[in-house]
């Protein structure tokens, strides 16, 4: 555009006072910049504030930040902490970015397009709040409570999650964190020693180690870190078992590449030979164990040839493993794992994994699985109240549950399956708070449409990520820097060290930049307008941290004063309870026509040309919650496919050649990825890195970097006994310019 | 009362703009808004982008949320993607409130302004626009100049070509090129507020 005259001849014409006089006129009296004292150039305010916990992942290790003016310049470890302690990892520390990631969401938005191909458009909070009342209010009364679904994640998500499941009554709640990740360890370690198992091994004090699957040093987690790497300097023995060499295989004394999908194969082998030959704890057994004959003859069929035929590997191998643990036990870390949703056939090997810490006594005993002994803060929430079962999906027409050692929830495929028949009842209210569920959850397609034909899609989330393309609402959560939530509490990392106990509260570092909320505001308002106003708890997300500190005895003026982290002296965490037992044999799962002793199933091997698709963690990324992260994103910008290098070059690929995929299916990459040739994987699989390819635009930084390997797992397979995912049993080919090459797997 | 001088108009020019790139509200987006915009363009000589303007209004059946939903796509969270953020930190640092914004914010109380408490970023445009139109209404000639120098023009010129690269509706077109206008000289010729 150019105009017909310059500005200078503009200033000087008669037509500037004729035109400027009436502007005056419509133009607001407010400025957000305004007149105020003078203040003398340089004088930089420098501070350091306390009482950050960390949400990059999971993890939350405890934070301070350093501050300029009203600006965070640096995040740093809190140097009160007994956890993490000044450390933090790459992704803590990138953890600014987040804070001023310009893709961030700012506003309300409304969604005056289409889902799925959205037109945003801001609104006030008002009629955002109006919107989403309203709407959901109208579900809940056209379908009741069950017609709405929810799909959480994360520490902001709780307090709706809550409110939806126990206020309004829905049973349609699906973390992912459960039925896409470490629900199924939970059930099974439950169903052996009646405790959810964490990640606590005591591994700083082990002499033996045994991870399935588990990269350290690819995932990280500081303190978790520290106890594998503490456990390793002390001369524990490593065993780690997986397809690929990890950089936790690196580290080991023994790498067992094993096929996947047969590691229950492996245990089981381990455990007979333990058996029979008698190197287990028998003492151990005697007072703790229950069904131990059952179990014996359940997996004496399992001799060491069995299943070095089974996984493909020597059956010296599985001995030597065997007799390592043994001449270790009882001070041997058997690593219960995290994400363990990989064939449909894992609640079995979770099983076998809490029978063989049982085998070596390995409870409550230094090295062994030893849970912290940590302090107890309050759980303010809404009020638990009794809802009728008939809706719940998991139970079938004899009130039997179908899944019957699900995690707390309902299985994902139940309410989209639901969503999608209308029976037994339909779904027409999604609310999806923190979860990105077309890349958390297999079968993306099914999960559009799920989304499309409901009345209403509510999004809650600090990064527009795929799922919000969804969304008729979307509204934009303050961040963990940005925010009161919730307590992280816990005990020093090692247990040889003097008992300590600690309390943080997570609190603001900055306050909120645009018109982002909080979840305790965003649900009440919510709430209100839904007609539960009489039942909320809490006014404030401030109040609640108050209340559940003071259960503690503590309130935040006086963990801010303590340096944002309250220590109190710890307990001995090796006293074993009481009560304690392992169920070798769970006669309540047999009882529901499950195996009572830990069973292997097989899973199917891969069609000839494919190779099995496996994932995982990489260092500077948690899966797609970062990958819009500007400097994460400099540090790994795509996730390479790891190829074994004999194969690579049958097919005539070397490293950094760019390919895509396609699956048994027919169903074809979106995006590109690069080769990574190396002898350090099985023939019969690839890998990459979780979380990347993000499809939305509005992540500038994200969008199409790398392979989205949720997007190829359109084979939904279930764990029979939880009824959470399977998402290793997809298989691929490589396609390079546009040709798609077969994976000479047998080879 | 004294008659307004250049300076003063030159002010509320800068007022207007900024006022034209916040967030599209009723209050402000009215029928007198957009006949002194109409009137403006008039007196620039620009015949085509009035017409586009016109035509772009009058054929809506909602002229205020057109314009709210072109403001949400290309300043805050925009499908396909958000076209150009309207803060210089985001040009300069790839960040939002990065070392720039401090900066700016030194400047601001260097010369006796500040922040109020709802305000948007220190570097956003708007506020910047507001910021000049207080130095013009002071007649602080050389400090305008610098702060157009030095925080103003390096960014804005990266901004205004992302912007009119990616418009659907012609208002932002218009709106970036009359900020344009009356900026982007003082980069040729320097700031000449007096009739001299």
């Amino acid at each position: 555009m150019a105009f017909n005259l310059t500005r200078r001849k503009f200033l000087q014409s008669a037509s500037l006072a004729a035109v400027a006089l009436p502007l005056s006129k419509v133009i607001a009296s407010e400025t957000g910049v305004t007149r105020s004292p003078l203040e003398p150039a340089g004088s930089f305010k420098d501070e350091t504030v306390v009482g950050g916990v960390c949400e990059m992942c999971f993890w939350r290790c405890q934070l301070v930040g350093k501050k300029r003016n009203d600006r965070l310049v640096k995040l740093e470890g809190n140097p009160k902490s007994i956890d993490n302690g000044t450390s933090i990892c790459a992704r803590g520390n990138a953890g600014i970015q987040l804070l001023y990631d310009p893709d961030r969401l700012k506003f309300p938005l409304k969604n005056v397009g289409e889902r799925g191909k959205p037109k945003w458009k801001k609104i006030s909070w008002k009629e955002a709040l109006d919107e989403c009342g309203s709407k959901l209010k109208k579900v809940n009364e056209t379908y009741g409570p069950q017609g709405i679904c929810m799909f959480p994640h994360g520490s902001t998500a709780k307090y709706p999650m809550h409110f939806f499941e126990r206020t309004v009554g829905t049973h349609n709640v699906s973390e992912a964190s459960f039925f896409q990740c470490r629900g199924i360890r939970d059930t099974a370690y439950l169903a052996t020693i009646g405790m959810a198992p964490g990640e606590n091994v005591d591994m700083p004090n082990a002499k033996a180690i045994l991870v399935l699957g588990g990269h350290f040093g690819e995932n990280i987690h500081i303190s978790h870190i520290k106890r594998y790497v503490k456990g390793l300097q002390n001369g524990a023995k490593f065993i780690v078992v997986d397809p690929r060499y990890s950089a936790s295989a690196a580290k080991s004394d023994i790498w067992v590449k094993i096929k996947p999908g047969t590691d229950t194969a492996f245990l089981l082998a381990i455990m007979n030979y333990l058996v029979t030959t008698k190197k287990y704890d028998a003492d151990f057994i005697d007072e703790y164990g229950d069904g131990f004959e059952e179990f014996t003859k359940a997996i004496q069929g399992w001799s060491l040839e069995r299943a070095a035929k089974e996984c493909d590997i020597p059956a010296a191998q599985i001995k030597e493993v065997a007799i390592m643990l043994a001449e270790n036990a009882p001070n041997v870390s058997i690593h219960p794992g995290r994400h363990v949703s990989w064939y449909g056939n894992d609640f079995q090997r979770q099983r076998a994994l809490a029978c063989l810490t049982g085998l070596l006594g390995a409870y409550f005993v230094k090295g062994g699985w030893v849970p912290a002994k940590g302090p107890k803060v309050g759980k303010i929430s809404w009020a638990k109240q009794e809802h009728e079962a008939a809706h719940n999906l998991n139970m079938n027409e004899d009130e039997e549950m179908r899944y019957p050692f699900t995690p707390p929830g309902t299985p994902t495929e139940l309410i989209r399956d639901t969503a999608l028949s209308g029976k037994p009842y339909p779904i027409k209210g999604c609310v999806i708070w923190g979860q990105n569920p077309i890349q958390t959850i297999p079968g993306q397609q099914k999960m559009k449409d799920v989304l499309k034909q409901m009345d209403f899609v509510m999004c809650v989330d600090v990064m527009p990520t795929d799922v919000t393309m969804w969304a008729d609402i979307l509204l934009p959560e303050v961040s963990y820097l940005e925010r009161y939530d919730l307590i992280k509490t816990g005990t020093q990392w090692d247990f040889s060290e003097k008992q300590q106990q600690y309390i943080a509260p997570r609190m603001p570092l900055m306050a909120p930049m645009f018109e982002r909320k909080d979840q305790v505001y965003i649900t009440n308002e919510i709430a209100k307008r839904m007609g539960y106003e009489k039942d909320i708890p809490v006014k404030t997300i401030e109040e609640m941290v108050e209340k559940n500190l003071a259960v503690a005895g503590l309130s935040l003026a006086q963990v801010r004063a303590e340096g944002g982290i309250h220590i109190q002296a710890g307990k001995n965490p090796y006293q074993m309870p009481e009560d304690f037992e392992v169920l070798f044999f769970n006669e309540d799962i047999a009882d529901v026509g499950f195996p009572g002793a830990p069973t292997y199933i097989p899973v199917k091997d891969s069609p000839a040309g494919f190779a099995r698709l496996i994932y995982g963690r990489v260092p500077v990324h948690t899966f797609n919650r970062t990958q819009n992260n500007v400097w994460l994103n400099n540090a790994m910008p795509s996730n390479p496919v790891w190829l074994n290098d004999e194969l690579a070059t049958k097919m005539g690929l070397k490293d950094g050649d760019v390919v895509g995929f396609i699956n048994q299916d027919g169903f074809k990459s979106r995006t590109t990825t690069t080769v990574k040739t190396t002898p350090g994987i099985r023939k019969d699989v690839v890998y990459m890195g979780h979380g990347y390819g993000t499809a939305n635009p509005l992540m500038s930084v994200a969008v199409d970097a790398g392979v989205d390997d949720t997007s190829l797992m359109t084979k939904i397979t279930l764990d029979p006994e939880t009824g959470a995912h399977g998402m290793r049993n997809n298989f691929v080919k490589f396609i390079k310019d546009g040709n798609i090459i077969d994976i000479p797997t047998s080879a | 009362m004294q008659n307004p001088s250049i300076t003063d108009h030159v002010s509320t020019l800068y007022r207007f703009c900024a006022q034209s790139m916040r967030y599209p509200e009723p209050e402000w987006f009215t029928e007198d808004y957009r006949a002194n915009l109409y009137a403006l363009l008039e007196t620039l000589g620009g015949d085509k982008e009035l017409n586009d303007l016109k035509n772009a209004f009058g054929s809506s059946k909602d002229a205020l949320e057109d314009i709210q939903v072109e403001h949400t796509r290309l300043f805050i969270n925009g499908f396909p993607h958000v076209a150009a953020p309207p803060y210089a930190s985001v040009y300069l640092e790839k960040t939002i409130k990065g070392k720039f914004s401090d900066k700016i914010v030194a400047f601001y109380h260097s010369l006796g302004y500040t922040m109020t408490a709802d305000s948007d970023l220190p570097d956003s445009l708007v506020h910047q626009l507001e910021f000049l139109s207080f130095l013009a209404e002071d007649k602080n000639q050389k400090a305008e100049e610098e702060f157009l120098e030095k925080f103003f023009l390096p960014w804005f010129s990266i901004f205004s070509v992302r912007v009119k690269g990616e418009v659907q509706h012609p208002f932002y077109h218009v709106i970036i090129s009359i900020i344009d206008f009356f900026t982007k000289e003082e980069e040729e010729y320097g700031v000449q507020l007096n009739e001299a």
